[in-house]
């Protein structure tokens, strides 16, 4: 008798950062990155310039990973982190983790997130359709 | 357990530190390089234990050190986040060094071991080699030695420094004096913490990858074939770690110490953590 092979699907980042950044007019980016700062892919929205260089990009994403791995460490006692919000003056940056990835997404600042964020959650929650 | 202080701290990165323990009484006991420590800390009317290898020469006759890494996950190490909340001046207790992965001197029969040594450590599977390299340093061991150590980041790279010096000694006095050689290797190149590293980059274990040409980087730097008969490995650090490097070696019939010959030799001898 054969073993049943387990098939791993992965999923389709391209098509969710498009969703992502087309579910709401405020969102300004969206990406996703690998716990080794890889991006696996990520797309803007047209027409913005981006508020870092190239060597700020992977600093920024850099701390990132560092905070979301340093949050893990209290996973033990406070379970499962969800998202994180970081409001500066010129942009607000949302991240969630996401089988094993970490969903990058900046926004306007000073804005409603709460309908952002439930878009979000359920264009990941439906990440297969 | 024998009383002793904690007489330097020194945290190289929040989850990762060196640390000194003088015995109250003032003696070191006799050790051998590459042996281990039994720490102990008290805790809720208990003394919590755990073994760390030893990174101090058995030379040193003035304290232990250790360096040590505060794992956290899926829970923290009892010991260790209690040691890394402790300052210089606090109590600490310690039991009699102990452990196998030891430098072997002489072959199964009986004969001087003159083979190259070749220690490969990961993360701070470093510690028994820092240990090895002061003492092989200090005996006036004429045996080629080569320190690979692998991390992920470079501020992960302990005893880089001591490291770097003792071949900057061999290149000084010249390998018949002194022959030792350090190199590292970065898993995580691409992050941008190690945006300015240059040396080796991927696993540890790939030192020992053969390239298209047959030869492997360890191989070119030590300028000849590694054999069993010319080389002896010693391995610590995560399993995975030893796996890695056991999978190169077994190809080449190296054997561990665990599977030795009916002749009793053998050319591995590895310590897992984890």
């Amino acid at each position: 008798m054969g073993m049943a092979e387990e098939i791993v699907t992965e999923p389709n980042y391209e098509k969710l950062c498009s969703n992502i950044l087309n579910c709401n007019e405020h969102v300004r980016f969206a990406g996703f990155v690998n716990d080794k700062s890889q991006i696996l892919f990520s797309s803007q929205k047209d027409n913005l310039d981006s508020l870092l260089n190239e060597n700020e990009i992977g600093m920024s994403i850099q701390y990132t990973l560092d905070r979301w791995r340093k949050a893990q460490n209290f996973t033990f006692r406070l379970g499962k982190e969800r998202l994180t919000f970081t409001e500066y003056d010129n942009v607000t940056l949302i991240t969630i983790p996401f089988k094993g990835k970490l969903l990058l997404v900046s926004t306007e600042p000073r804005i409603q997130y709460d309908p952002i964020i439930e878009e979000v959650n359920l264009i990941l929650t439906n990440w297969e359709k | 357990m024998e009383n002793g202080t904690i007489t330097y701290t020194q945290l190289l990165r929040e989850d990762l530190g060196i640390f000194r323990v003088t015995p109250d009484n003032g003696v070191v006991p006799d050790f051998k390089a590459g042996q281990f420590l039994t720490l102990g800390l008290p805790l809720e009317s208990k003394i919590v234990n755990r073994a760390y290898s030893i990174a101090s020469s058995p030379e040193n006759k003035k304290f232990f050190e250790f360096v040590i890494r505060w794992v956290r996950r899926p829970l923290p190490g009892r010991l260790t986040s209690l040691l890394f909340n402790s300052k210089e001046g606090d109590k600490i207790s310690w039991a009699k060094p102990a452990g196998n992965l030891t430098i072997n001197d002489t072959l199964p029969n009986g004969k001087k071991d003159t083979r190259r040594i070749i220690c490969i450590g990961g993360g701070t599977g470093l510690a028994p080699f820092v240990s090895f390299a002061q003492h092989l340093h200090d005996t006036n061991d004429k045996r080629e030695i080569v320190v690979l150590h692998g991390a992920s980041y470079v501020d992960e790279l302990s005893y880089k420094q001591l490291l770097t010096d003792l071949e900057n000694e061999s290149i000084d006095k010249g390998k018949d004096n002194w022959n030792f050689k350090y190199r590292a290797a970065i898993s995580r190149p691409e992050e941008w913490t190690n945006r300015a590293w240059n040396g080796h980059k991927g696993r540890i274990e790939q030192f020992l990858r053969s390239n298209d040409a047959g030869k492997s980087p360890l191989e070119e730097l030590v300028g000849e074939k590694i054999t069993k008969d010319n080389t002896m490995f010693y391995v610590c650090g995560w399993q995975g770690t030893i796996d890695g490097v056991m999978d190169y070696l077994k190809a080449k019939n190296f054997v561990s110490e665990r599977n030795k010959r009916e002749d009793g030799s053998y050319e591995v001898k590895f310590e897992s953590y984890g």
